[in-house]
Formats: structure tokens, sequence, C-alpha cells
């Protein structure tokens, strides 16, 4: 007997007793849409994070000054004066492997206005190699450039959401606005989807480009006051060479900057990659406990699948008797009840993968959460419930090939 | 030379640790196209004699050539293939698959002996009409009287051509009208030619056959014809 015959055959005596069959699968179903389920909301959230790192730049660390109370920093300031244009410059000579020191300032806006408009924003002064460091795109005009920043140019890029704010639908480019008490022109506005919305990710505080103001760094801090104790800078973004690793660079720069801040600790090192690497770990870590929950409940599957086809060995003993009186080989009663078994778990995977994509859709739209279905996780949910239902078929089947053809026809 | 030799079939079973024989010896030839009936009381042999000629057993002692062929001492698979090719049953239970049309349970032995779907079908619808069902091809066996039942089984012994009929208690359970046409059908297939062996214990179903053997306690203790 082929396959396609057991196969067949399978279908008719699983159709024939549809209840029974169902109720055997649903271990199946739901151990496979478990998988799927779980393992589309893991991939989901990675994705998710993913993303928001990329958006520090994979291939950066960022040295960023850290916020301090009053009188820690009163204190602190004795020894170091915070994150500094010293620092970039010490970083661009001492430390191998860097490729781009870009130092970042922030503004505190108390006004930002245009022709009667005004705007929330947040205002940075930035290099001109900023945009390029953390994917910036320039939706009309250019971004700040060499000349800007060596000039102290009154120049500035704004995102989409200020632009909309200060102009409304005309134009942007070339218009006078001012910061605070700075007069400036705007000379680019970036791209609508820069940067996303703000966010954070793990602790550390992620911007949105939309609602941001790029000045170049120079004129920030010739012309903007900033209070005593606050650090020159607030961020120093350092590109790395392709080859470097952001750990060792890292400490590199730990080390230059104890030395130079007198060991005050009035900055962070945040290294996306390491960042990355975390979360890639307690993302496996998720993987694997949801996994074994859903590896359990397919082995669940698995023993209700060899129970119902013990009890089937039995209710079908004569059958069996009459398959073997008529000329079925031991081999050919194993075959159809393993491919009987091997279809039910495969029936009822397909009906998971359904589920568990259905669950995925589901909790994208409830929680808002982003999943992610994919190819490798349908295979593995498949792959693992054909093999409990092979596995699972295995020994009934045998039971049921062994049987005494005598004694089956006898059997009441 | 006959189609089925037997000598010295002995068939012993274990039975809580003493032997019993169920046949004790039996020699026994039979020829093509024969019309025999074996007969006997329950516990005299002739349900062990008939799994034996029937290749579901195998004797303890004693050869067996069926066509010419040994077929004492075969693998399991060896008879299996025997069975698929040379014989058909008839059982006093019908044996039919439950929730299989009748052609499917007409065509079962032949799915086993590899012939195709469609080669199946053909050779089903034939030998259901040979036996009056051809109205009936699609009808489950809980759709069917008990006569038709049989028929049916009937038609699923023949469609491998087999060079045995073996029918065990084929009448057991039905009534005498029914019964009669049963006999009919088994009487009309001798004069065909295919060699029949009914088992019975009841002499008017064995009176049909042209041939007629007594067992008891395992042994041949008559033989007329």
């Amino acid at each position: 007997m082929n396959f396609r015959e057991a196969l067949l055959t399978s279908l008719s005596n699983i159709s024939a007793h549809k209840l029974r069959s169902a109720l055997t699968m649903l271990g199946i179903v739901f151990g496979v849409g478990a998988v799927i389920a779980m393992l589309s909301i893991g991939a989901g959230a990675e994705q998710e994070a993913l993303q928001t790192i990329s958006r520090l730049g994979l291939h950066n660390v960022v040295v960023r000054a850290k916020e301090l109370k009053e009188d820690e920093a009163r204190e602190i300031r004795t020894k170091s004066l915070g994150v500094s244009m010293r620092d970039c410059e010490a970083i661009r000579e001492a430390v191998p492997g860097v490729e781009i020191v870009a130092p970042k300032a922030d503004v505190d806006p108390w006004q930002v206005i245009a022709a009667g408009a005004s705007a929330d924003a947040q205002v940075y002064g930035v290099a001109a190699e900023h945009a390029g460091l953390v994917d910036l795109n320039v939706a009309e005009g250019r971004f700040l450039d060499q000349r800007d920043v060596l000039d102290h140019a009154q120049v500035a890029v704004i995102g989409e959401n200020v632009r909309r704010s200060l102009f409304g639908h005309g134009a942007a480019l070339g218009q006078p606005m001012k910061v605070n008490d700075v007069w400036l022109e705007v000379i680019g506005v970036l791209d609508g989807g820069a940067g996303g919305e703000p966010d954070s990710f793990q602790g550390v505080a992620i911007s949105s480009a939309a609602d941001a103001i790029y000045l170049p760094v120079s004129t920030v801090m010739r012309k903007f006051d900033r209070e005593a104790l606050d650090s020159p800078l607030s961020e120093i973004i350092v590109r790395l060479e392709e080859a470097e690793s952001g750990r060792r660079t890292a400490a590199a720069i730990q080390g230059l900057l104890t030395h130079l801040h007198g060991g005050a600790d009035d900055y962070e090192l945040v290294v996306p990659e390491a960042l990355l690497a975390e979360s890639q770990r307690t993302q496996r870590m998720f993987n694997i406990v949801m996994g074994c929950i859903a590896g359990i409940s397919l082995l669940v599957g698995g023993i209700g699948i060899m129970n119902i086809m013990l009890a089937s060995v039995l209710e079908r003993t004569r059958e069996i008797g009459v398959r073997r009186a008529v000329g079925a080989k031991r081999k050919d009663i194993l075959f159809q009840f393993i491919v009987e078994s091997f279809a039910l778990s495969a029936l009822g995977g397909l009906a998971g993968i359904l589920m568990g994509v259905a669950i995925a859709r589901a909790v994208a739209a409830s929680a808002g959460w982003t999943t992610l279905v994919t190819p490798w996780s349908i295979a593995l949910a498949t792959g693992v419930a054909m093999t409990v239902g092979l596995a699972s078929g295995i020994y009934p089947a045998k039971r049921a090939s062994e049987l005494d053809p005598i004694e089956s026809l006898r059997y009441e | 030379m006959a189609l089925i030799e037997l000598k010295g079939i002995e068939r012993t079973y274990h039975v809580g640790g003493t032997d019993v024989h169920a046949l004790a010896g039996v020699d026994l030839e039979i020829e093509k196209g024969a019309y025999v009936a074996i007969m006997g009381a329950s516990g005299s042999g002739k349900s062990t004699l008939m799994n034996i000629l029937g290749c579901l057993d195998s004797p303890s002692r004693g050869s067996y050539v069926l066509g010419g062929e040994g077929v004492h001492g075969l693998t399991d698979d060896a008879l299996a293939t025997v069975r698929n090719r040379q014989i058909g049953f008839v059982f006093q239970s019908f044996n039919l698959l439950p929730r299989v049309d009748a052609v499917n349970n007409t065509a079962l032995p032949l799915l086993y002996a590899g012939v195709t779907r469609s080669e199946r079908r053909r050779r089903a619808v034939a030998a259901l009409q040979r036996v009056g069902l051809g109205e009936r091809l699609d009808h489950q066996p809980n759709e069917l009287s008990g006569g038709q039942r049989q028929r049916l089984a009937i038609a699923r012994a023949l469609i491998n051509e087999p060079s045995i009929l073996l029918a065990d208690e084929p009448t057991g359970n039905l009534d005498s009208v029914t019964s009669k046409e049963i006999m009919e059908i088994f009487d009309e297939l001798s004069r065909a030619g295919t060699t029949v062996i009914l088992v019975t214990h009841e002499t008017d179903i064995a009176d049909h056959a042209r041939r007629r053997i007594r067992l008891l306690d395992g042994k041949i203790i008559a033989d007329e014809s």
C-alpha cells in the first residue's frame, strides 16, 4: 500500500469520526498555535528593539552628559567641567578606530517663533556630520555643513512638525525664525518619517527628529545662554570604523574620559551594540521559556494522539483482522496507522498555524504590539507537530501490526 | 496433482501449560474445482483446519502444498501474499469494513495487491454485479440487509480470482430464505469452476457440496462424496 492510498484511508477514517478527530487534534492545534503566536510576538519585539536601537546608530558610541542635582553638580564641577569640546578633541586624537566625533549641545528653548506662529520643539546644536550619524533625511533644502559650523552661522534645519507649526503650508526655506533671542534662517526641512516618535529603550532616551530644530553646534555654544553648572555639550556621538568593536572603543573612551573628568561621574556611555546584545539576550530567554511551554503543550497533544490511536487500534481490531486476512502485511498495517496519526497531527498543525497567525494578528490589533510571523517559526512548529504525530503513532501502530489475524477476526 | 495437499497436519496450542491438539494428523487432498464441506461439532478442529487451509495459521507439523507450492513454514509476509492471491474468505459475521462503501469494501484485497484505483473500481463493480449488488455500489454495510452484506463479502472474496473460496459458516447469521439465496450463489460459483470449501455444522448446508469431510477431535472421521 503506498502513501497516497494510506493517506486516503486515513482521511476517510478521520472524517468518519469528526468529533473524536477534532478533539484529538486540539492539543496539537493549541501547541502549534502557541508556538507561532509566541514566536511572532518575540520576533516583533525584537524587530522593534532593533529599529529603536538603530536610531542611535548601531555603529556609534554615545557619550552623554548626566543630569545632575544642583548640589551634586556644584561638587562635581570643581573637578570637571562636564562633557565638552575638549573631550571631543581628545577622543578624536587619542582613541583608535574612530571615524567621526560629533558634538551635540542642547538648547533650553523658551520661545520658538516665526511669522507670528510659535512651536514646541527640542533645539540641538550639532555638527555637520550629525545627519549621517543618526540617519536624518532632508526633504527640502540642505542639512548643516562644515562652513555653517565654522562660521557660527545663524541657520536652522527643522523637523516636519516644527515646520507645520511655524509655517503651515507656506514655504519654510529661507524664512527667518527665532529661537529664544537668536534669529535664524531656515535652510532645511527634515523628512516627515525621520527618526519616528520620541522613545526610550531600556532607560536610554532616544529623541525624535520631527519635533527637533538643528543648529550648528558652534552657534549654540556662542549665541545661547546655558546654566553655569550644565555640561557644555549634551552628547558626543562617536562613529566607529567598520571593523571596530563598540565595546572596546567604549572602554578606551571610558579610560580617557575618567582621566579628563578627574574621575567625576558626570557622563555615561551608551553603546547601542551592547544594548542590542542585551535585548537579544532577553529575547532569547523569552523564546526559550515560551518555547518550553509550547513544547509541553505539543507533548500533551502527542500523548492525546497516542491515546486515541491506541483506543482506535482496539476498536478496529476486527478491521485489522479483515485487512490481514485479505492480504495486508504487518508493515501495511503499521504504515496505515502511522500515516493516520501523522495525518491527524498534520491537520492539527495546519489548524494551529491558522490559529497562531490569528492570535498574532489579534495581539497586534488589541495590544498594539508589533508581531511578526516568520516562516521559520511556521516550519519549526509544523516540524515539531509532525514529529510528535509520527512518534506518538509508532507505538499504537506497532501494536496494531502485531495483532494475530485469527484472534482479531474473532474479536468482539 | 491436487490443488490442495495436506499431509500429516498437526496443530498444537499451548493453553495454561498443557498442549491441546486441535488437529492431530490430517491428510487431505482437494482437487481444483471441488465443492467441499468440512463438518464437525464445535471443538472438532474444523476452524483450525480452515485457518490452516486459508493460510491464516501455520501447522505445527506436517506439510501443506497449495497449487504445487509448499506453504507450511512460510513467513508471515509470504503467507499474507498467498492469502491475497489465492484465497477468498467469507465469514459468518461478514467482516466488512464499517463506513466504507460496497465498491471499496469489495476492492480491499486489490489494495494490497497494488492494483491501481481505477482498475480496482472496475473489477469491484464487476464482482458486485456478479453477486447481484450492481445497484448497491455506493451503499455502506449498515445500509444493507444481512443477505446483501454476505453477497458483498462474497464479491470481496472473488475479486482476486482466488484458487479457493473459503466460507466459514456463511449462513450462520442469516434466516432460512436468505441462506438459500446465498447457497445458490456458492452453487453457481462452483458450477462456474471455483473451488469452494464450506465450513459448517449444518447438514443441509453441507448437502450443497459434492464432497463432505467430517472431523472429530482433530481427525478426519469420514470423507464421502
